[in-house]
């Protein structure tokens, strides 16, 4: 046993210099701090990625696209296929276990300010990932066909369309004509399992080898500390081994979950049907959607969804910059107005999503 | 911590002992997940999604003068032929008591046998107790084959 | 116009002194009755509205007070000779539709006529498209107009259907307006109870009016209606119910009240399921009378075909005509007829059945009667149980679409039993019953494998968590372990 595995080591060895590789990683070291906790999310999020990617898999094995089967093939994946009921109920748990523990990994960089220099490559890759993330929950969303995807579909796709300029065009795109069809569900297929993850992964990829290359950034206040008093951990094998450990452990909350919480499925889309009361949209679309109907319908000369729509934009795109506009973390002082923004941003999304979850 | 002054052999002992539940936990949970993606991909007894819920079958297989049930989502729809050849499908849940209604060659109606309830060719009730028409699909003719779907 | 209004004021005024002195002062009366005389003039001087003190001048306009032809009958009075067509009933209109003004008459008529009469089916064009159907004098007679209650009337109760069917008898003028519709109501009315007491003089039964409403006649298909579907057995209760009123008949007045509450009067009047019988479906129309004892199952078998059919080849029909009993109504009552339960079959006390057979007497078919109902009994608890177990399936989330689907067969079986129980054969009842046992049974199956998978399910999560557990612990103590190992080492 042993033998066959140091030979296959040494004939990969041999060709590709694994031995550098494994320099490399043993030299690494992540900080001990008492943020370290925060660290864990993005290998949860990486883990959940995974999941995703094979239960996404195994379900396009038995799911078929189009406005006549689309629901009844989930329907088929859940009753007839052997462990259907699993891998659906997983991929849909994994989809919003993602986008929450990406949600914490982006704020903990953020608070943290480990986007400044040198890691703003790392930072804008992540949100770039971050908005692909939203884009895989919107379009999977409306692949089961069923009633609530359809119409929560037509709403957000609506308020695509609202934006000034682009938005009409835009939302023929997405929609694949002027209504949500059969035309729409086709494009989202074709989105879900092969434009996103294409793009996602080579995201992915920049931002692992950076995170890997660059090691883990530290808090500003831990830089001021003398090297001596700094804590680490090597990389490998304990961070990685931690890493496993708490891989583990979402795994088996993703079992109990699809077990005890199985993902309905509802009834199946209607074209003509009026929709049904109370049309929500994903948990983490709520925020926005809540703001969108607390706006008024005019805001000075300005109507008042386009402006909030134009709002949302904005401040995607300053956070997405946050980088290059905050010198002062830069520079390695401390930035408060930072702090302050984050977590206002923080309780906002909190209060609105709860507010628009109760109403 | 009390662990390290123990004597070096037990320490060996104890770390075979962990060793053996690595490898089995590492082996059990293996099993436990490849065992659901394993039975997932045997095909199942019925290998496909049933698609007789919106295709009814081929023009060719439908006899004229005859009503067949087709069984659309959870609901059952009655498939009709006339004489002349042309299709049309109500639903063929009776107004009345929910019964299935079915097609009467004899009488040239929809018929109900629950409570004799009758229907004629376009699902408008003309005896017996139910009080509604049958509500209409549309079906449509693609090549050779029948599609059945809900009426606008 | 505007003169005309004046001088009814004024007469208005003086009617209560002295209406006998204004008749006195009716040039126009005196002297159409010197000069021509003929029957409006005889006719008016009975009529309500020359008891009134209103003058030919009410009507035709002019100056009534005065000899000279020329001023009399000048336009510039406001003559404006005999009116025509929708001018008719809008010169009644002129008082009738004015609350003050009839009031100042003494009179307490409602004011409504006019406009009921717009909004009726008669208020429609006629076919010369410049009048109305039926204007007021056409029922009421121009001149000799006298109050409903007066025997003379054309709208008193004994009269009224006469000038109905003035026009309603006659095909040829009927089939401008409504084709359809048949011309052979009086006849049929003459056959009913209302109808013969009608004829020899009693003017309390109902006549055209009572169910179709006088100035506010509509369209039996129209919601307002009197007739209409939902709406017939407030109208027939509106006599039927009240005690007093038919006290002198000695028939019950309690139909209505039962009615409402049995399975017909909910699914009408409260489903407002237009399928549901009213009065009429039963009892008829035109020719309303109460179902005889042999026709009663025809008039229920017109909606309830196949237990009419079931009943008459049943060994039922002969021992039922033999002992003059009334067909449907001996089990399930008439009026009141509540939704028929299990409980109505069988040898129970509550059982009908029971009531003609008794282990004693009539042991076969006290046999038959307790195995039916055992039978029924047994379909819909293995019906109830199997959608239970599907319900209870499909609430802890598992897909048992199929299962349910085929549930509707038991249901189906049952409804049929239930159906299959007027042909009183214990064979073929158990032939009907015995498909929706099997069906209840695979169902039921079907469902308890579900609930076997959703338990099955938990059993695997709990060894998969087992798994994971035992692997998470051992993977802590390793790293702590290494850790340890690493610690040593440093030091």
């Amino acid at each position: 046993m042993k033998t066959l595995w140091s030979k296959t080591y040494h004939w990969i060895n041999e060709r590709v210099e694994l031995d550098g590789l494994v320099e490399f990683m043993g030299k690494k070291y992540v900080p001990v701090n008492s943020h370290s906790i925060w660290y864990y999310f993005g290998g949860v999020s990486l883990f959940l990625f995974i999941i995703q990617v094979v239960t996404g898999i195994l379900l396009l094995l038995y799911y078929k696209g189009g406005e006549a089967l689309a629901f009844e093939s989930i329907q088929f994946i859940m009753s007839k296929v052997q462990f259907g009921w699993l891998i659906r109920s997983i991929h849909s748990w994994t989809a919003n276990l993602f986008i929450l523990t990406a949600l914490i990994h982006m704020f903990s960089v953020y608070f943290g300010k480990a986007y400044r220099k040198p890691r703003e490559i790392t930072w804008v890759t992540g949100m770039l990932m971050f908005f692909l993330a939203m884009g895989f929950g919107f379009s999977g969303y409306l692949l089961p066909w069923n009633e609530l995807a359809f119409f929560a579909t037509k709403v957000g796709t609506d308020i695509a369309g609202a934006v000034p300029v682009v938005g009409k065009p835009m939302m023929v795109f997405l929609r694949g004509g002027e209504e949500v069809t059969g035309a729409t569900l086709s494009r989202f297929i074709g989105f879900h399992v092969a434009v996103l993850p294409g793009l996602f992964t080579v995201l992915l990829g920049i931002h692992l080898l950076l995170v890997q290359r660059q090691g883990m950034s530290e808090p500003l206040s831990y830089e001021e500390e003398s090297p001596k008093e700094r804590k680490t951990m090597p990389f490998f094998p304990n961070f990685l081994l931690r890493d496993m450990l708490l891989w583990l452990i979402v795994l088996n909350l993703l079992a109990i979950l699809a077990v005890f919480f199985p993902w309905e499925l509802g009834k199946k889309a209607d074209l003509f049907a009026s929709a049904p009361a109370g049309i929500k949209p994903e948990w983490y679309f709520l925020f926005m959607f809540q703001t969108l109907k607390y706006i008024p319908g005019k805001v000075f000369v300005f109507d008042g969804e386009v402006l909030g729509i134009m709002t949302f934009g904005l401040g995607g795109l300053l956070w997405l910059l946050v980088p290059f506009w905050d010198r002062k973390s830069s520079r390695g002082e401390r930035n408060r107005f930072i702090n302050y923004i984050g977590l206002f941003i923080v309780l906002y999304i909190i209060i609105l999503t709860i507010v628009g979850w109760i109403l | 911590m009390a662990e390290s002054t123990e004597p070096m052999d037990t320490q060996e002992n104890r770390r075979d002992f962990l060793k053996y539940f690595l490898g089995g936990g590492l082996i059990a949970w293996l099993a436990a997940i490849l065992y659901p993606m394993m039975a997932y991909l045997k095909p199942p007894k019925q290998a496909e999604v049933e698609v007789t819920s919106v295709k009814a079958g081929k023009v060719g297989a439908v006899e004229k003068d005859s009503g067949t049930i087709v069984r659309f989502g959870n609901k059952p729809v009655i498939l009709l032929r006339n004489a002349a050849g042309e299709f049309r499908a109500f639903s063929a849940t009776c107004t009345h008591l929910d019964c299935t209604v079915q097609y009467r060659k004899d009488m040239g109606l929809i018929w109900c046998a629950c409570h004799n309830g009758r229907y004629d060719l376009n699902g408008r009730n003309v005896a017996g107790p139910p009080p509604r028409p049958l509500d209409e699909y549309r079906v449509v003719i693609q090549g050779e084959d029948i599609l059945i779907s809900k009426k606008a | 116009m505007n003169r005309i209004t004046r001088m009814m004021m004024g007469i208005a005024l003086l009617v209560c002194v002295s209406a006998n002195a204004l008749r006195a002062q009716d040039k126009c009366l005196s002297c159409h009755e010197a000069t021509v005389g003929g029957q409006p003039v005889e006719m008016f001087k009975h009529d309500i509205h020359h008891a009134k003190g209103i003058s030919c001048a009410g009507c035709h306009g002019g100056d009534s007070k005065t000899e000279e032809m020329d001023q009399a009958m000048n336009a510039k009075a406001g003559y404006i000779g005999v009116p025509k067509g929708d001018e008719i009933s809008k010169a009644c209109a002129n008082c009738h539709a004015n609350a003050a003004k009839m009031k100042s008459f003494g009179s307490n008529l409602p004011t409504n006529q006019f406009q009921n009469l717009q909004e009726s089916v008669h208020g429609k064009l006629a076919t010369n498209g410049k009048e109305r159907i039926v204007q007021c004098t056409t029922c009421h007679n121009a001149h000799g107009i006298v109050a409903v209650r007066n025997a003379s009337s054309p709208v008193f109760p004994l009269n009224i259907v006469k000038t109905c069917t003035k026009c309603h008898a006659d095909a040829a003028f009927m089939r401008m307006y409504n084709p359809s519709l048949p011309v052979d109501q009086l006849d049929k009315y003459r056959t009913s109870v209302h109808g013969i007491r009608n004829a020899k003089g009693d003017a309390k039964v109902a006549q055209c009016a009572s169910c179709h409403g006088s100035h506010d006649i509509r369209n039996a298909k129209d919601t307002k209606s009197k007739v209409y579907a939902t709406n017939v057995p407030s109208t027939c209760a509106h006599c039927h119910s009240n005690a007093e009123y038919m006290k002198e008949y000695k028939i019950p007045t309690d139909q209505f009240d039962k009615f409402s509450k049995s399975v017909h009067g909910v699914a009408l009047l409260t489903k407002h399921d237009l399928g549901a019988p009213a009065c009429n479906s039963c009892h008829g129309n035109h020719a309303a009378t109460p179902p005889g004892i042999s026709s009663v199952s025809k008039v229920c078998g017109t909606c309830h075909a196949l237990n009419a059919d079931l009943f008459s080849a049943s060994p039922h029909k002969k021992a039922f005509d033999d002992r003059k009993l009334p067909e449907c109504e001996t089990c399930h009552s008439n009026h009141e007829i509540i939704v028929a339960t299990n409980k109505l079959l069988g040898v129970t006390s509550e059982a009908v059945c029971s009531r003609c057979h008794s282990e004693a007497q009539n042991a076969k078919g006290y046999a038959a009667a307790k195995a039916m109902r055992s039978l029924i009994d047994s379909l819909e608890n293995n019906e109830k149980k199997a959608s239970e177990l599907v319900n209870e399936a499909e609430q802890k989330g598992m897909e048992i679409s199929e299962a349910k689907y085929k549930l509707r067969d038991a249901h189906q079986a049952r409804l049929e039993s239930r159906t299959m129980v007027h042909a009183f054969n214990e064979g073929r009842f158990r032939e009907v019953a015995s498909k929706g046992l099997v069906v209840s049974a695979t169902v039921s199956a079907e469902a308890t494998d579900a609930l076997d998978e959703y338990v099955f399910r938990r059993i695997g999560l709990g060894l998969a968590t087992l798994a994971i557990t035992i692997l998470a612990i051992s993977l802590y103590v390793y790293i702590r372990r290494i850790e340890r190992r690493q610690a040593k080492g440093v030091q």
